[in-house]
């Protein structure tokens, strides 16, 4: 079915001083607007561990969505996140969006000691993780043979809530994941190029309004008659409410290798007051499709008034 | 420090039918005395998975204690588990027991493709992967070098609220995992021997008789030296009837286990009886063996109630 392309809102967050703390934010969040509260998957300055924080914040609120933005797949096997999943959405009646991502901070995996792949294998393994995910979700048992993974006769359990799964986000930057997301996902974040396994000056290139435009075509290319069906997301990783927005983008824009006015057009970037704001976001779902917003723990509270003039419409 | 081997109870619960269902057990073991609420791992009909059910667990109750009984080690990298087991440390405010297994049923290992190696290589597996869990939960940065696992230099997030770490659980039926938790755990579960692959086989049966838990108290005894004093011991209580004929039954169960009728009645998995009689087999176990830690299935958390309220801290 179309999807209805209305704006919705979510903040990605990793960790609080405690319990009181994490489920203080979370009624916040919930409170202000927003959709979803997302957590990243890290081991590195990320403390908390995704689905424990998820199922947690989900516990303490009525109405919030929650979601990993995203899971590493090679941290687990696909079989025991699909498992970890299903139960989530269940306790948490159907308030799950479950993402899944390839993979790509070389840290974490330095953290694990595990094998960093090329890109191609890690995103090889990702599509098969997809299908075993969905197999896990469907009603009765699935065999699957892959390269990387093998599964036999298995019945997981439990199913999930939301049929037939919970929205799948599978994000990325780069021409194979994006258009493997148009193929695969419900929800597809649009999100750097990550390559180079760290955030350096390549990343933040790789999300100018040109390279943008042109993720949105990937994923159309992968998606074909289903792009209608999809919701289009980005996490904007520099945002900040300003009546002087180009004084703060000459300001910061030097310092990653861009002109002020690229910043201010990037698809990672969203500065401005709350009313240039929402005619940046109106515009850019105009242009790219994307109505799924997300900030960080350091601006949901200043973007309030963004949400409460553009959520659900 | 010593152990106080007072009496406390957990539940074990494998299924929920709904969050609402969940959370109104959680609750209800919470309000009968029980001390804990654990979870299993694996992959068939096991319909939940323990990290996210210990979270909402936690989250509705506020001092039943959350734990897995146990987690599969091989299902899990240990910097992965060790960081979602701190997370659930941290959210509920230091109520988690941490339960750690080798990994054991073949079916499990099957369904996810993953390769089955023999138990020595399993339990050495998770003798490396509980000083990982440590080492993460420790203050400083960490690194090991194993056989199994590479770590470099890695401070684990979070820390645990419980220091130095939450009670690590560690069972088993044969001697080497029951040595191995003797020198690493806190909590230790005196378990079926399982090298069948399966609970339901005749040898898995047979070990749980009170001949064969002479044997295992003696081997972790052996093992702990010094240290026995401080552990706790637990039994799962899988069977629990409440009857005032306990003569049919135990004439039944002295099959399975391979001994007599009233052998058969102080077998650790089964308790059966009136409640005067279930109080008193408790004590008697817990003056033979040292148990003083039972956990039953939650669905039989109601008859089991007051025996809890008799014992619970006694």
């Amino acid at each position: 079915m179309a999807h209805d392309r209305k704006f919705r809102f979510g903040v990605q967050v990793s960790s609080a001083a405690d319990a009181a703390g994490w489920r203080e934010r979370a009624h916040k969040i919930e409170d202000l607007g927003y959709s979803t509260l997302f957590m990243p998957d890290h081991f590195i300055d990320s403390p908390f561990a995704p689905m424990v924080g998820i199922t947690d914040a989900a516990a303490a609120t009525t109405t919030l969505r929650v979601g990993t933005l995203v899971l590493g797949n090679d941290y687990k096997h696909p079989a025991v996140v699909a498992k970890e999943a299903a139960t989530l959405d269940v306790l948490s009646e159907g308030r799950l969006e479950f993402g899944l991502g390839a993979g790509w901070q070389r840290t974490d995996y330095d953290a694990l000691g595990l094998r960093y792949d090329p890109p191609g294998v890690r995103v090889d393994r990702l599509t098969e993780a997809i299908a075993v995910v969905k197999g896990c979700f469907t009603d009765g048992p699935f065999t699957f043979v892959g390269e990387h993974y093998t599964v036999r006769d298995y019945d997981a359990q439990p199913k999930p809530l939301q049929r037939p799964h919970p929205p799948i986000l599978i994000g990325g930057g780069a021409p194979r994941v994006l258009r493997m997301a148009g193929r695969e996902a419900d929800i597809v974040g649009i999100n750097p190029n990550l390559s180079s396994g760290e955030l350096d000056a390549a990343v933040v290139r790789s999300s100018v309004a040109e390279q943008t435009r042109q993720k949105v075509e990937w994923i159309r290319d992968g998606a074909g008659e289903r792009f209608d069906d999809l919701e289009l997301q980005i996490r904007y990783f520099f945002a900040a409410i300003t009546d002087d927005a180009r004084g703060l983008a000459e300001a910061v824009a030097p310092g990653f290798g861009l002109t002020a006015a690229e910043a201010l057009e990037s698809g990672v970037a969203l500065v401005g007051s709350v009313d240039e704001c929402c005619e940046i976001l109106q515009r850019r779902r105009e242009e790219w499709q994307v109505s799924y917003i997300v900030f960080g723990d350091d601006n949901f509270e200043a973007f309030a008034p963004v949400v409460a003039g553009l959520a659900g419409t | 420090m010593a152990h106080d081997r007072k009496f406390r109870f957990g539940v074990q619960c494998l299924r929920a039918a709904s969050a609402k269902e969940f959370a109104e057990q959680a609750r209800r073991a919470e309000d009968l005395g029980f001390s804990s609420i654990l979870f299993p791992d694996h992959f068939v009909d096991h319909p939940l998975a323990p990290m996210p059910a210990m979270a909402a667990a936690a989250a509705v109750t506020t001092t039943l204690r959350v734990g897995t009984c146990v987690l599969g080690n091989d299902y899990k990298h240990p910097v992965v588990l060790a960081t979602e087991a701190a997370t659930v440390d941290v959210l509920s405010d230091g109520r988690l027991e941490l339960g750690l297994g080798a990994g054991w049923m073949t079916v499990d290992y099957e369904r996810a493709g993953l390769p089955l190696d023999p138990p020595g290589v399993r339990i050495a597996r998770l003798a490396e992967a509980i000083t990982v869990v440590k080492g993460l939960m420790a203050d400083d940065p960490f690194t090991f070098h194993g056989k199994h696992y590479d770590i470099d230099e890695l401070d684990g997030e979070p820390k645990p609220v419980q220091k130095p770490h939450p009670p690590l659980i560690v069972g088993g039926g044969r001697p080497k995992i029951l040595g191995l938790a003797a020198r690493e755990a806190q909590i230790i579960g005196i378990n079926a021997r399982l090298t069948a692959g399966t609970g339901e086989h005749e040898s898995s049966t047979k070990s749980l008789n009170p001949a064969s838990t002479d044997e295992k108290v003696q081997w972790v005894r052996e093992a702990a030296g010094d240290r026995f004093d401080e552990l706790e011991l637990q039994s799962l209580v899988g069977f629990v009837m409440e009857t005032d004929d306990v003569a049919s039954t135990a004439e039944m169960m002295a099959g399975a286990f391979d001994t007599t009728p009233e052998e058969a009645l102080d077998t650790p998995v089964v308790l059966v009886g009136t409640i005067d009689e279930m109080v008193e087999r408790l004590q008697r176990r817990r003056a033979r063996w040292a148990l003083s830690y039972h956990v039953v299935p939650i669905e039989q958390m109601e008859t089991f109630a007051p025996v809890v309220a008799r014992l619970a801290g006694t």
